[in-house]
């Protein structure tokens, strides 16, 4: 039989709350450290205990990162969702199940290793065996698959960080399931893993804890949160790095954390940090920006620099708030009422996630506005390869903020909104300073910040602030270029697509398709991303989202010229992107517009 | 032509004269109890030599969340967004814990949508005097009731009020608040000796100021016009602030009883007994006093309950002594060694 190395997915269902997700990291780990290109995606439920929850293993030696088309390998434990998981597996696929659950496996056409899972977790630790019951599964992969001892003891310890007992009771399951494997079962299936030589040295980490690490580095001075999923460890993050990177010697912090009431008042503590010349932030998902739209509103109006993580979870209302999705774009651009538009950073990358995460503090202080990073439950809450952060190339931007009385008495023409320097930008001094006092406000005012009603004044203002924004595009992220020379299609896409984009272009590329692609980073858009555009006869936005939010903003700011050759690949049904859902519609798409 | 002697100008601690803690002028009816609120704070603040680039005047939206405008000019201010005044407040504090914190609200904004703002500030014992300037009606949007207005109360159009009204004192010593007072716009000399004391506090100061809307809410039938509140108004005591910087001997020692409260910045606020003694400490006392008073439909004020114990949120937070504004760039972001130890752990795993 020809085996299939490095190239399938293992689909692992299993109960909330059962301690599967550590089982399912060793297992992730391991394969990592066998130099195996490896991803997985964590499928839970909105729960604390007992629903069904997946976890999907893909291997790849092309480095395919999306969770593929079909399940190659079934891990059955869940009762709850045994036969909808069997009846989806195609002929051939291998089933790997617990028979302590009673359940039956009726099917002919499937490769079946039936294991006494519960018994042989009994018999290691009776008061544990529902955990133990995980790692059982484990150690039979890793019999059926070949993955080594030496990269599982490394993972479990790894896990586990010095905890030697709960180390050496999952080291003995493993153990328990191998041999179970090795004494029971000879091999019929193609499947195994075969180890890589390991290039460069990356690991594994979310786009979450990479963010928090960013805020930090960015000189966070406080994180006013409510805990909402998919965010809550980007909050946590923070808050676990503070005693080691912003304490001093006597135990005091240089970054406050708040755990706000609601959303409402953390958005209103990032104002006032703000206003107070400080650098505030706070993490949140849709639901929690839809709440704070209000302040979002103040802190546009009135230039005050304030930083809004999102991490995108599945939309509208509560929705799936443990799926992903990119459905916050527009709302998080044109936050608010009234007439807004709001600067949008976009991270595709763990590396990205650091990056923006200080980033993100030096653009709101330079254009004193609200700046959001937008990631999502994929990125954030999924473990990722990553080769390391790179310290911030330049220092800390902090705008045009007058903090010497010498350097104010300097100035001529001060006004707390007077375009001084003709980019939108005024200058601006601080409460307790005593330079140049003003009454901030959200209601309408002049270069002076008085109180004003007047036409001129509210419509120089719209203006000026219309510009300001504008005036940021090119100094925002810049789009990431994959071109092609040969095509004449081109694909613009952003955030976490970028780790279904290889596999998507691989199958567009067997249809003999070949594209260019273009990874948008922030908004407003970067003057490149027009320039691609005109590079390429028709252009496909493709995003993870049902009304094509992306493609809507594009086709109201690009040129009338060349709106109609911009079309929309836009799906969501809450799982991480399938490459072949997209490569499809990307195909039909194509064929309907250039016939 | 003689010339005209030069009048003494009064200068207070910092020899200041009173012209720099006024403000713009106000844009509110002629006779609103909230512009005497405003004369008030500028005579307290001078009179207690308070610095005034060093306050920070915080509002909402309504009437009263307007009058910042009107006095302090020389200090900053944020006119912020209906009912989370508290929140923004919050947020600037953890930035700037040094300066005075001096909100000002409405009924509306405190009682209504912004009462989950005040609640938790006062849960944190927030460092900041929070004056709700309270008439019972909605004056911006032409007088409707607020949650505040008393049962059986008349506003000059519709019907009388019959919902519960909320007690924004009572509410605050249930949560614990540590200084509760209530007062009357119409009772500057009480009002005056309050706000210093809650500017002399370390703490959640609230001062609950009964402030008649002269446009939609002073007729007769109304529980909260200028008649009624001076006709039914129960003094709990004679308030007399003696600040810090003035040795007490200068103080006139009044006949009767008082009780004096030392203040966290070293001042004493005087509580000259009337009847009988209320003693701030006492919760049940100062909540008995509030009930009583509301069956009888008369409004009590004094200093209701005061508690000096209490940590604030400072302490809570855990930041170093040093105002986080002051706190250096090369502070606020590691060095490059400490990113390059954290890559290198997570390499070696």
């Amino acid at each position: 039989m020809d085996t299939i190395a490095n190239d399938f997915t293992i689909n692992i269902a299993t109960a909330n709350g059962t301690g599967s997700q550590s089982a399912n990291l060793i297992l992730l780990q391991s394969l990592f450290d066998m130099g195996v290109p490896v991803s997985g995606k964590n499928l839970f439920p909105s729960n604390i205990s007992g629903l069904p929850t997946w976890y999907i293993v893909r291997l790849s030696d092309r480095g395919y990162q999306a969770p593929g088309d079909r399940t190659h390998i079934q891990i059955l434990v869940n009762k709850a969702t045994w036969e909808e998981d069997l009846a989806a597996l195609e002929p051939g696929s291998v089933v790997v199940w617990n028979m302590d659950s009673k359940m039956p496996v009726e099917r002919e056409d499937i490769i079946s290793y039936p294991v006494p899972m519960t018994k042989l977790a009994r018999s290691l630790n009776p008061k544990l065996s529902k955990l133990v019951t995980n790692i059982v599964y484990v150690g039979i992969l890793a019999e059926l698959l070949g993955i080594t001892d030496e990269a599982l003891n490394k993972a479990v310890a790894g896990q586990f960080k010095g905890k030697t007992s709960a180390i050496e009771l999952n080291i003995n399951a493993l153990e328990l399931g191998r041999n179970y494997a090795k004494e029971n079962f000879t091999k019929t299936d193609p499947y195994v893993v075969e180890p890589r030589p390991i290039e460069k040295k990356r690991f594994f980490m979310e786009g979450n804890e990479a963010a928090a690490l960013g805020c930090i580095f960015g000189g966070v001075q406080l994180l006013a949160w409510y805990p909402i999923t998919p965010s809550s460890s980007l909050a946590e993050g923070i808050i676990a790095y503070i005693p080691r990177l912003r304490t001093n010697d006597e135990g005091e912090a240089t970054c406050a954390v708040i755990q706000a009431e609601d959303e409402l008042a953390a958005a209103g503590m990032v104002l006032g940090a703000g206003w107070a010349g400080g650098r505030g932030m706070t993490a949140t998902s849709g639901p929690g920006i839809s709440l704070m739209q209000e302040f979002i509103g103040l802190a546009y109006f009135a230039e005050i620099p304030s930083v809004f993580w999102d991490v995108n979870r599945v939309g509208p209302s509560t929705g799936l708030p443990t799926r992903t999705q990119q459905s916050d774009l527009s709302m998080l651009y044109e936050g608010s009422h009234g007439d807004t538009q709001h600067i949008v950073v976009i991270p595709g990358t763990v590396e990205e996630c650091f990056e923006f995460g200080w980033r993100a503090f030096d653009y709101s202080e330079r254009y004193q506005t609200p700046v959001f990073g937008l990631s999502d439950l994929d990125l954030g809450m999924n473990r990722w390869a990553c080769e390391g952060f790179e310290y911030p190339d330049e220092p800390m931007d902090r705008g045009k903020t007058i903090r010497e009385q010498d350097v104010f008495e300097a100035m001529e023409n001060f006004g707390r909104y007077r375009d001084l320097d003709g980019d939108g930008i005024p200058y601006r001094t601080l409460p307790g300073s005593g330079m140049a006092p003003i009454l901030y406000r959200g209601t309408g005012h002049n270069p002076d910040g008085v109180y004003s009603e007047k036409p001129h004044d509210y419509f120089a203002l719209m203006k000026r602030l219309k510009e300001k924004i504008d005036g940021s595009r090119d100094n925002l992220p810049a789009p990431i270029l994959n071109e092609n020379e040969e095509g004449d299609i081109g694909v613009i896409y952003y955030g976490s697509m970028e780790n279904s984009i290889q596999e998507i272009d691989d199958l567009l590329e067997e249809t003999g398709l070949k594209v260019s692609q273009c990874r948008v980073r922030a908004l407003p858009l970067h003057s490149e991303v027009e320039a691609f555009i005109r590079r390429h006869k028709q252009t496909i936005v493709l995003e993870i989202n049902r009304d094509a939010q992306l493609w809507g903003i594009m086709r109201r700011e690009l040129p009338n010229d060349i709106v109609g050759q911009v079309h929309s690949v836009a799906y969501s049904d809450g799982m991480p992107p399938r490459a072949r859902i997209y490569s499809d519609l990307i195909l039909e798409t194509i064929n309907e517009v250039t016939q | 032509m003689r010339e005209r002697p030069a009048r003494a100008i009064k200068l207070n601690v910092l020899n200041e004269p009173k012209d720099n803690y006024k403000g713009g002028p106000s844009s509110l009816c002629p006779g609103c109890g909230h512009d005497q609120i405003s004369n008030v704070i500028i005579t307290a603040a001078w009179e207690n030599g308070i610095p005034p680039e060093r306050v920070a005047k915080m509002s909402g939206i309504g009437c009263s969340s307007k009058t910042p405008a009107y006095y302090l000019g020389q200090s900053h201010g944020f006119n912020t967004v209906h009912g989370r005044m508290p929140s923004v407040t919050t947020g600037a504090y953890a930035i700037n814990k040094d300066l005075l914190y001096l909100g000002v609200s409405g009924d509306g904004d405190s009682a209504s949508i912004g009462i989950g703002q005040l609640i938790h500030a006062i849960r944190r014992n927030m460092d900041m005097v929070y004056i709700v300037e309270n008439n019972g009606v909605y004056g911006l949007t032409k007088g409707q009731y607020s949650a505040t207005a008393d049962v059986g109360s008349k506003k000059k159009k519709g019907k009388a009020n019959e919902t519960q009204p909320i007690d924004l004192c009572a509410l605050a010593i249930n949560l614990g608040c540590t200084f509760v007072a209530r007062s009357f716009s119409g009772s500057k000399k009480q009002l005056n000796a309050l706000l210093k004391a809650a500017m002399s506090h370390k703490g959640f100061a609230l001062i609950d100021v009964i402030s008649p809307c002269v446009t939609f809410n002073n007729n007769d039938e109304s529980m909260r016009s200028y008649t009624y509140v001076k006709d039914n108004e129960v003094t709990l005591h004679m308030t007399d602030y003696i600040p810090h910087f003035e040795p007490m001997a200068e103080v006139e020692v009044p006949e009767g009883n008082f009780t004096d409260i030392t203040l966290h910045d070293g001042s004493t606020i005087r509580l000259e007994t009337i009847s009988e003694n209320h003693d701030p400490s006492d919760s049940m006392a100062a909540l008995t006093a509030l009930h009583e008073a509301e069956d009888e439909k008369k409004h009590v004020t004094g200093l209701l309950y005061f508690d000096a114990t209490k940590p604030s949120l400072a302490e809570d937070l855990g930041i170093v002594d040093t105002p986080l504004l002051d706190v250096s760039d090369d502070v606020l972001r590691p060095p490059k060694e400490m990113l390059d130890a954290i890559n290198a752990e997570f390499l070696s795993i």
